[in-house]
């Protein structure tokens, strides 16, 4: 041949040495111990190569993918200014309908309003008199809303020390979040959902409490229906004297319980038809507590139409406390404290500026304390110091997303805002409720939608199985093609290791994550690249056979396999442009390899081999082939 | 070395034969889908939580099974004991599969591993992190966009294929190709439901790869059958088909071969993850090869002749 081969030697050489120099980070950081990655990330060198390696995905390394989405319609009654069922009817409504994937929530919500003949101006006439206009600020309220939801996450995630993580925006109201590696998956999942809605209630006083549980217990009393939320099986134990303790001795002095003259033998469904309610319940100091095992039966009671009616018309509502903490004495049961509150927040979040946890200072009553220090904005202080003015003494409940995590006492008039709150056990113990507190400019609750957790062990398994199977692969496809092909083979199989490297080296330089389907991508990749050089070999064999020179049997071979190989593997790449269009996480992976591993045997398997069989003709008159 | 020498098989005149052959299988598929009530989806697709974890030892899981009937969350009671229940690679290994709830405990699956480890409770691992494998909860409504992507994934990428066929061979050859396409994926859903595996997003990827695959394979015959059309006029529409199938049976046969031992490795030792892809695929290789001769060439012949 006669053309000038020294460009394409040019243009081989630039891409090989790029490869090579792109995966030198990776391969180095392969070879690197623990305690040197340690050393280099106290100098700081360790993130800049780590943005230059090919990132393994959470089911090689293992970690958790959370999808988050924000509570649109939440959202949407909180900010009507009026709170009437006609408007939660019609919220509903458009919920519901948009649990189909086609229907948008305010394409529904719109087409309900309108059919309805609702004058949303009533609920919201901050955002505009006309239909159009009202909606389209809900819309931008609802964006700001998962924004804001994504900041905050990124901050928390942040302060709790999690690696790498990545969290980022899916579609409109949703996040995706993914934590690597991630050991403690019960922190990690408490800690993205604690992100919801903050509000102080007031709780009311002891006397009110427990006149809600006996007139609870009262209105529930002989209910026949009730014995049908029994356990199936009944808990065998039986340490129930404080269950048959009197509704004034259940809140307040907890030393009563211990004198409690209540029967013991009494039957458990004997008791809970003479107080359905309060038998659920436990006395704690100060408190009143809920048993886990009660939990089910607790919430069925408080569905209860009649219950919910009592409750309402009181202006009250029970919420429960965060965590389920054991008991000192007998450590064997969880219980959860539990509260009754105003139904109305006096404060909801976004009012606070800062929250710090601190240790209390000298010379005031909390030194050495863990102590909590916020302050408020202007609205905020002028309604805190008019809640807290006015209850003095009382309590006052902290919640996020219903779940109270703290009742402090209010001890005094707060005029600026600026309130300390105490009483915690250790600093880490108030480092957490500052977060909480900081984290309250949600106007919308958060749920999780998917979840998918890959434990360590299993991604160790998978990225070992998953690089024995490309090795045993790639060998025995090298191995076949080597005594098919002889050494037109040793040709085809120096252009698929390059394929493989190539892809690897595109990887890493994209920043695009290897995961399990993206490793089986890459095993097909090798099938389908060397059914490039399969196609030209069985060309050029058949030009052979009709008694063509090498030169010509190689040009005409190559020129005529050109278009079937570009057909086929055109549509291929349509395939896998499709699937990274619709597909998530691993999906996307897989579609992500297939199409570069595509695309690049279309310059090894053709581009290079052709060149070297070029060098190979044009040296010496051969005339024969190994082929 | 060469393992096909020159052929001259009469691959057309058998078209009677494959044709019962490929109604055969579509319509055992099909069947089976009626008699279970559709194809088997995974939680990706309906909604969901799997439960995979690791024992130290091998578990029975009928003990497992009946330990499920009564499992106490939250004081609330409930009965897993229908809930699959399968080996996850070996017999140590289980994952269980709960369908959605309408409403779910908080933190239902860290409390439903707990009850796991509590069945056998010297089997768990030393370091409790190892204990659970994998969690996955799909929620129904992330579960129905799932699905309604696949079936948008797989339809567009068959239309996309039609256009590009159509516009670079002729439209017989398109339709022809995406009937051996539809015959493919048919066949294969038909294998996950009779031998029960569900089908998962990853599988939706296999199926995909299927077509591009199944399609490769079509499009090297179709090339060949457009150059020979171009260099003998005249004969019949069958025998030059005949012919081109003839001529490239070898670079099919090995290009069938390699990627079906590539596969076979993925099914043999990719690990339980991607167990169910590499089934897909080796099926789909299987079926892609056999389609672009028996079905995609008889359907070009068939619209040739009217």
């Amino acid at each position: 041949m006669e053309k000038n081969l020294t460009p394409r030697y040019l243009v081989i050489g630039l891409i090989l040495t790029w490869a090579v120099y792109t995966l030198l980070p990776t391969w180095q950081y392969q070879k690197m111990t623990e305690n040197q990655k340690e050393d280099l990330r106290a100098s700081g060198k360790l993130e800049r190569i780590e943005t230059k390696i090919i990132k393994q995905g959470l089911d090689l390394k293992g970690g958790m993918y959370i999808v988050l989405e924000a509570d649109i319609p939440t959202l949407l009654t909180n900010l009507a200014t009026l709170d009437d069922e006609r408007l939660k009817v019609i919220i509903n409504k458009a919920e519901e309908e948009s649990k189909n994937p086609d229907v948008d929530f305010f394409v529904a919500l719109e087409n309900n309003v309108k059919s309805d003949g609702i004058k949303l101006s009533r609920y919201y006439h901050e955002y505009g008199s006309s239909l159009d206009e009202i909606l389209l600020s809900l819309k931008d309220e609802a964006d700001d809303a998962i924004n804001r939801v994504l900041e905050i996450l990124q901050n928390r995630v942040d302060q709790f020390g999690v690696s790498e993580p990545t969290i980022q925006k899916q579609g409109k109201h949703r996040i995706v979040v993914e934590l690597a590696g991630i050991q403690d998956s019960d922190r990690a999942r408490s800690l993205l959902q604690s992100t919801a809605l903050l509000e102080f209630y007031l709780v009311k006083n002891i006397s009110v409490t427990n006149e809600m549980i006996a007139q609870l217990d009262n209105l529930l009393k002989g209910d026949k229906d009730l014995t049908k939320l029994e356990l199936p099986n009944k808990p065998e134990e039986k340490k129930s004297d404080d269950e048959a303790t009197s509704v004034s001795e259940l809140f307040g002095e907890s030393e009563t319980i211990n004198t409690s003259t209540a029967d013991n033998n009494e039957d458990d469904s004997q008791l809970s038809l003479n107080a359905p309610f309060s038998s659920l319940l436990t006395a704690l100091p100060g408190d009143i507590g809920l048993e886990d095992k009660n939990l089910y039966r607790f919430k069925k009671l408080l569905s209860l139409p009649e219950v919910a009616t009592r409750l309402k018309n009181s202006n009250g509502q029970f919420l429960l406390s965060q965590n389920n903490q054991e008991m000192t004495d007998n450590s064997i049961e969880k219980i959860y404290k539990l509260y009754y509150v105003e139904d109305k927040p006096e404060l909801t979040g976004g009012i606070v500026d800062e929250a710090r946890a601190d240790l209390g200072s000298l010379g005031s009553g909390s030194a050495g304390q863990a102590v909590v220090s916020l302050s408020m904005n202007s609205d905020g202080s002028r309604t805190w110091s008019r809640v807290t003015g006015a209850n003095i003494g009382e309590r006052i409940a902290i919640v996020l997303d219903k779940k109270v995590h703290m009742a402090p006492s209010i001890r005094e008039k707060i005029p600026s805002g600026r309130t300390q709150i105490e009483g915690f056990a250790n600093i880490s113990e108030a480092k957490d409720l500052a977060i909480i507190l900081r984290a309250g400019a949600l106007p919308a609750p958060v749920n999780i939608i998917e979840e998918r957790i890959v434990g360590p062990s299993l991604g160790a398994d998978s990225i070992k199985q998953g690089t024995q199977a490309v090795t045993l692969g790639l060998i025995l496809v090298l191995i076949f093609i080597l005594i098919y092909y002889k050494f037109s083979g040793l040709i085809a199989s120096f252009a698929l290791i390059w394929n493989i490297l190539i892809v690897l080296a595109v990887l890493a330089s994209l920043q695009a994550t290897l995961t399990l389907p993206g490793i089986a991508g890459l095993i097909l990749t090798v099938g389908m690249s060397i059914d490039a050089n399969v196609i030209i070999f069985e060309r050029i064999r058949e030009e052979l056979r009709r008694g063509k020179t090498p030169k010509t049997a190689i040009d005409s071979g190559y020129s005529r396999a050109i278009t079937t190989i570009v057909d086929a593997n055109v549509t291929t790449l349509i395939a896998s442009l499709v699937l990274y269009q619709f597909g998530t996480g691993p999906i996307k992976g897989f579609a992500t390899v297939l199409f570069w591993g595509i695309l690049i045997s279309m310059f090894t398997a053709v581009f290079i081999t052709r060149t070297i069989f070029n060098t190979y003709v044009s040296r010496k008159s051969i005339t024969s082939l190994s082929i | 070395m060469r393992i096909i020498k020159k052929t001259n098989i009469d691959f057309l005149g058998k078209t009677n034969i494959t044709t019962l052959l490929s109604i055969f299988l579509i319509s055992a598929g099909i069947i089976s889908m009626v008699l279970n009530g559709g194809p088997k989806l995974s939680i990706d697709f309906k909604g969901g939580t799997l439960v995979a974890v690791n024992y130290t030892e091998p578990v029975n899981i009928e003990k497992i099974r009946s330990e499920l009937s009564s499992v106490l969350i939250d004081g609330q009671s409930f009965n897993f004991s229908n809930a699959e229940i399968k080996y996850f690679g070996d017999e140590s290994n289980i994952a269980v599969r709960i369908a959605s709830m309408e409403e779910e405990p908080e933190q239902f699956s860290k409390k439903f591993s707990d009850k796991l480890a509590s069945i056998f409770p010297n089997l768990v691992p030393v370091d409790k992190n190892n204990f659970i494998l994998s969690v996955e909860k799909v929620g129904p409504k992330v579960g129905a966009e799932l699905s309604s992507d696949a079936l948008m994934a797989i339809l567009s990428a068959l239309l996309l294929i039609l256009i590009y066929v159509s516009v670079r061979f002729e439209f017989k050859y398109a339709v022809g190709a995406i009937a051996a396409l539809v015959h493919d994926v048919l066949i294969t859903i038909g294998v996950f439901s009779i031998l029960g595996y569900e089908i998962s997003l990853a599988v939706i990827a296999a199926f995909l790869t299927i077509v591009g695959y199944s399609l490769n394979d079509t499009i090297v015959i179709f090339d060949r059958v457009r150059e020979n059309v171009k260099t003998t006029k005249n004969a019949p529409m069958k025998n030059i088909i005949n012919q081109s199938i003839n001529e490239s049976l070898s670079r099919t046969i090995i290009t069938s071969l390699t990627t079906f031992f590539v596969v076979l490795i993925l099914f043999l030792f990719g690990g339980e993850v991607i167990h169910t892809f590499s089934f897909a695929m080796i099926v789909g290789v299987l079926i892609g090869t056999y389609s672009s001769i028996f079905v995609a060439s008889p359907v070009v012949i068939k619209m040739d002749s009217k």
